[in-house]
Formats: C-alpha cells, structure tokens, sequence
C-alpha cells in the first residue's frame, strides 16, 4: 500500500502533473514527463538528454533515432529487475481467468516463450510447419490389437490425450538417466506421443510399449485378458520410477517427496479421518493416490443410505432421475463416515484402550488430472461377476463437496455455498472414458477421448470414430478421466 | 471553463484515491484479463503486424503503431467488458463516498 501511496505522489509529470500520458522519465536527471503531450520531448531537447525509459513497459526511447531502441543489456537487465519486483509483491488480489496464472508473487512471473539462439538454429533447418485447425485430425491415432491387449491400448489413448502429459513430452522434457534407454519406459511414452501427433494415419503398432511392459509388470505379461485399471496403475507406477532424471533426484524412492511429471499430474492426497466415539479424539492420515476406486450398488457391500446432505448433487447440476445412480452418489459413499463396528475397535490415544470408532475419507489434495475407477469387477469370496449398473457421470464435476476443508467448514456450522463461483480450483472437466464390454472373463475395452475443444472420438484399437457426447455420457464407463479447469501456474 | 476545472480537478482526486488503495492496478490486472480472455489483444496484435508488414519493417516506429492502432484498439473494446469496468468504479466509489 505504501507503495501505491509513493506512486500516486511522484509519478506525475514535473511539467503538467497528469501521470496517465504514457510517463517517460529521463535517464539523465530527476525529471518525469508526458510523452503524449510532448513534455519529455522538450525536455530532450532543452537538456541535451537523447535518452528516457517508458515507466509503464521500461521501454528505451532515443530523442535522436526517435523511436525505441533495443539493447541486448538493457533488456536483461529490465528481465532481472522485473523478476525482482515480481517477488517483492506479497499478495495481488487474483482474476481468474482460463489463460491468467494466479499471481500470488511466489514463484516465477510469468513470461512469453522467446526462443534461444539453439532453438531459431533448429527452426530454420527444419522449415516445415504443421497448421492445427479446428477441425484437424492430430493427435488421432489407432492402435493394433496385439492380442487381447485392448486393455493397454485404451489406456494408452487416455493418456496421449492428457493435455500436460502431451505439452511434457511434445516439448521433450524427459532426460532419461537409466542404464539402457531401451529399457526406459518414459523414453517409449515419449516416442509413443512423437508417433501420435506425425500426423500419420495409419494405426500404430506399439510392440515395444508391450514387450517393455511385459518386463517391468510380469504380472500382466501374457496374452490373457487383463484389467485396464491395473495396467493404468502399473504403468504409472513404472513410469514414476523411470523418470529418475527428471528433477527429482535421490528421491524418486519416496512418493511423498517425488517431483516427477506422474506426482505432479496424477498424484492426490486421501485424507482418512478415525474418530474415537469415546472421548471424539481424531487421529488423521493422508496417504497419496492415483485414483478413487468406487463401491458400486449391486455390489455385494452395501451402498444406500450416502452421507446426509444432498451438497454434491446441487453442485453437480444432477438430478435423481428414477434412481440413477451419478457419480457423486458414488463419491458421497466414498466420503461418508463409516461406523467401524465393535469387532473392529480401534486403539485411541486419548483414551489409552481400544474404542468403537468411525472413518471418514475426504480429499485433502485433488491431482490435476483425477481417475476415478468404477468397481465393476467383484472378486468376492461368493461370486466373481460384473457390474453393470448404469451409473451417470456428468461433463463438468465439482469436487468441492468431498474437500477435507468442506468437511471442516460443515462441522463448524459455516454455510457451503453450493456454487461457489470462486472455488474454481475443484472444478473438474471429462477428457477420457475407458469401457467395457462383455463378461468378466471376456470382454473387450474401448475408449471415447477429447481431442480438441469439444471433440470427441471413439477409440476401438485400431479403429476411430466421431462420436457425440451423448455417445460419450451413455456410455457405462468404467474409468473416467477429469482433468482440473484452472491450473495454477509454477 | 469552470465547470472543465472541477470535473478534471474531481477526476484527478477520483485517481489518487484509486492508486492510493491499489484499486487501479487491480482494475488493470482485471481489464487486460478480460481483454485477453475476448481476443481483443490478439486482434490488436494482427492489426500491429499488417501494419509492419505495409510500411516495411525497417521504417515503422512506436509512434507510427501507437496512431495506426490507438483508434482500433478503443473501438475494439467491447461493451461488455466497459460495463463490468464501469460498474467496479462505481462500487468502489460508493465505498469511498467520503469524496
């Protein structure tokens, strides 16, 4: 504030005192004038001072080339000090908007791409230019069935569709660091995107992603059929541990210190909240995931009766059409708290005795990209089949009634606000859906993606097609990938 | 000539109080936010470019782009985002009917 006080008081022209008149100030002596009515210009001219700097840009004038000059000192030194100020800010009220990072002054300020002298040398000798229209095709590939691997390839197409695991490795940001690049699944991930985005359209046959797979997940080896959830979770995972190189150092063991592309994209943070009935101690714990794994009705846990409080579906534009069941139904059984029963007594540290207790999870860190995986596969004791309960999902999620931090401000009596218009940190868009056909010994998996804007294609192996998103919301669903609307720019 | 001195000497004042509470640079941030997010930069910036490309790069200078682009870039705002502009001002001289 103080210094907006400072900026209200001198930054005025010396001659007519406006301040709004693109303010120049002399970089000879002490003086501040308007450009548009001339009055640095005189100055200029009286003093002999050829030189003045624009207050709002930092732009260099010279009086006598008349017009802006550009040196390559002066511009790194503005770039330094602009870095500086950037840092000093301790809170700038935040707009947001779809393109704007939040400016909060920590981290980096925000720059424009501007290449380096490496990079205009690799533009010029490769002068083909690729046009991405709206209507174009890139990033659209088939993939050959190998053999019952339907499984991996609609993964595959989930994740060549994720936006910022495409811009990491289009823009070649993996430095692998394994003995073997061969054996580097991160490197295979990368040539994977570099053969989606060719523009070829023939369908891509990605043996060596298998063969790779099959050497780092035996246990999906084989040509059985395989669950796609289990190849997503095992893929991440051995790409988490390949991409050692990546920033991340000694400490790619640790999943809670790992910075890698996987943590940054994928990882969230599941709170799990015991309370002792006794003495109402809460003992808390926030262990990482990759995805929410959701019970089903017509399975056999019970699903009925949810957490009171209808906050998801409001929030969620959804309504109990004749007893479907929505996805947020499956959350708020998710998040609801949970009588542990008196044959599963917990030991409380307030009390120093085992006492009943109830659970509750909630998200405490939402990843930028949440995978929810609907249990449709139920290997119980009794039976092993398939559920498939028709279970609706909708376009645009907010996850903010399943927060930790809405479950705090509900316990303490504070309103929730069902559309928070402000809170768009929650908010939530669908990019990929992975589907089952069949039983649960054969079935057959496809996957409907979002290419571009509102763009959504059906990926069955080797085939694509239009589809509408209609096609995409009737769909039984089985995984489903939201990516996060607002991003916060590091 | 009376009536100009007390509507540009409200003006001034009006301005102090702005940059004195930092409302200015917050209505700043939220115009350019908004002028981004409605295409208005990246028309003005097509504009510049035709403009370097008649006159030839080597001869154009700032003050020719700023004539060339001023007029364009006012009448491109759009309404919408002079409403919402206005409209915090006001609230915000409400707040500050001390003036």
């Amino acid at each position: 504030l103080s210094v907006s006080l400072f900026q209200a008081k001198s930054c005025i022209c010396h001659m007519c005192g406006a301040h709004l008149n693109r303010l120049h100030s002399c970089l000879y002596c002490v003086f501040f004038g308007c450009f548009t009515k001339k009055h640095i210009h005189e100055h200029a001219k009286t003093k002999r001072h050829n030189l003045a700097i624009d207050l709002l840009y930092g732009g260099i004038y010279c009086f006598m080339c008349q017009d802006y000059i550009y040196d390559k000192d002066m511009e790194q030194i503005a770039k330094e000090e602009q870095r500086k100020a950037w840092k000093l800010q301790a809170f700038t009220p935040t707009v947001v908007s779809h393109y704007q990072c939040t400016m909060t002054g920590i981290g980096e300020k925000y720059s424009t791409w501007e290449p380096t002298k490496r990079e205009l040398e690799l533009l010029r000798h490769n002068p083909k230019r690729r046009k991405i229209t709206t209507n174009c095709t890139i990033g659209l590939r088939g993939l050959i069935n190998l053999g019952n691997t339907c499984f991996m390839n609609c993964i595959v197409q989930a994740l060549t569709h994720t936006p910022l695991l495409r811009d990491f490795f289009l823009s070649d940001r993996h430095k692998c660091e394994m003995q073997s690049p061969s054996s580097c699944l991160v490197c295979e991930m990368s040539t994977l995107f570099q053969e989606f985005y060719s523009g070829h359209r023939s369908p891509h046959i990605p043996y060596r992603l298998l063969h790779l797979v099959w050497t780092h997940a035996r246990h999906l080896a084989g040509y059985e059929q395989q669950d796609a959830h289990e190849f997503l979770i095992a893929a991440l995972d051995v790409l988490h541990r390949h991409c050692k190189g990546d920033d991340n150092g000694k400490k790619a063991n640790n999943p809670n210190h790992c910075n890698c592309i996987i943590d940054q994209i994928f990882t969230g943070g599941l709170q799990s909240d015991v309370t002792c009935q006794v003495c109402h101690g809460v003992s808390t714990t926030i262990d990482p995931f990759w995805d929410i794994s959701l019970d089903l009705p017509g399975s056999s846990t019970p699903f009925w009766p949810l957490s009171p409080g209808s906050d998801g579906n409001v929030v969620n534009g959804e309504s109990h059409v004749s007893g479907t069941t929505t996805l947020t139904d499956c959350l708020r059984r998710f998040t609801r708290p949970e009588h542990l029963g008196s044959s599963a007594k917990i030991k409380c540290s307030g009390c120093h005795s085992y006492q009943e207790s109830t659970k509750q999870l909630t998200m405490k860190k939402l990843p930028i990209v949440a995978c929810f995986h609907l249990k449709r596969f139920e290997h119980s004791a009794k039976l092993r089949r398939k559920i498939t309960t028709y279970v609706s999902f909708p376009l645009e999620l907010d996850m903010t009634p399943f927060m930790a931090s809405s479950k705090e401000s509900r316990m303490n009596g504070q309103y929730q606000q069902p559309t928070d218009s402000l809170n768009n940190d929650n908010k939530y868009s669908l990019f990929a859906v992975v589907n089952h056909q069949g039983t649960l010994e054969s079935g057959h998996y496809t996957s409907f993606i979002r290419q571009h804007k509102d763009q959504w294609f059906k990926c069955d192996d080797a085939i694509i097609t239009k589809a509408s998103i209609k096609d995409v919301l009737d769909s039984e669903g089985y995984l489903l990938f939201y990516h996060k609307q607002f991003l916060e720019y590091e | 000539a009376c009536k100009m001195n007390k509507d540009a000497q409200m003006r001034a004042t009006i301005n102090q109080k702005l940059i004195e509470t930092g409302e200015r640079e917050r209505l700043k941030e939220l115009l350019r936010a908004k002028l981004i997010e409605c295409g208005w930069k990246d028309q003005l910036k097509a504009h510049c470019k035709d403009v370097i490309k008649e006159k030839g790069l080597e001869h154009v200078t700032v003050d020719d782009l700023v004539a060339e682009i001023t007029p364009k870039g006012r009448a491109l705002v759009p309404d919408s985002v002079k409403k919402e502009l206005l409209q915090r001002i006001r609230t915000f001289l409400a707040q500050h009917a001390s003036l």
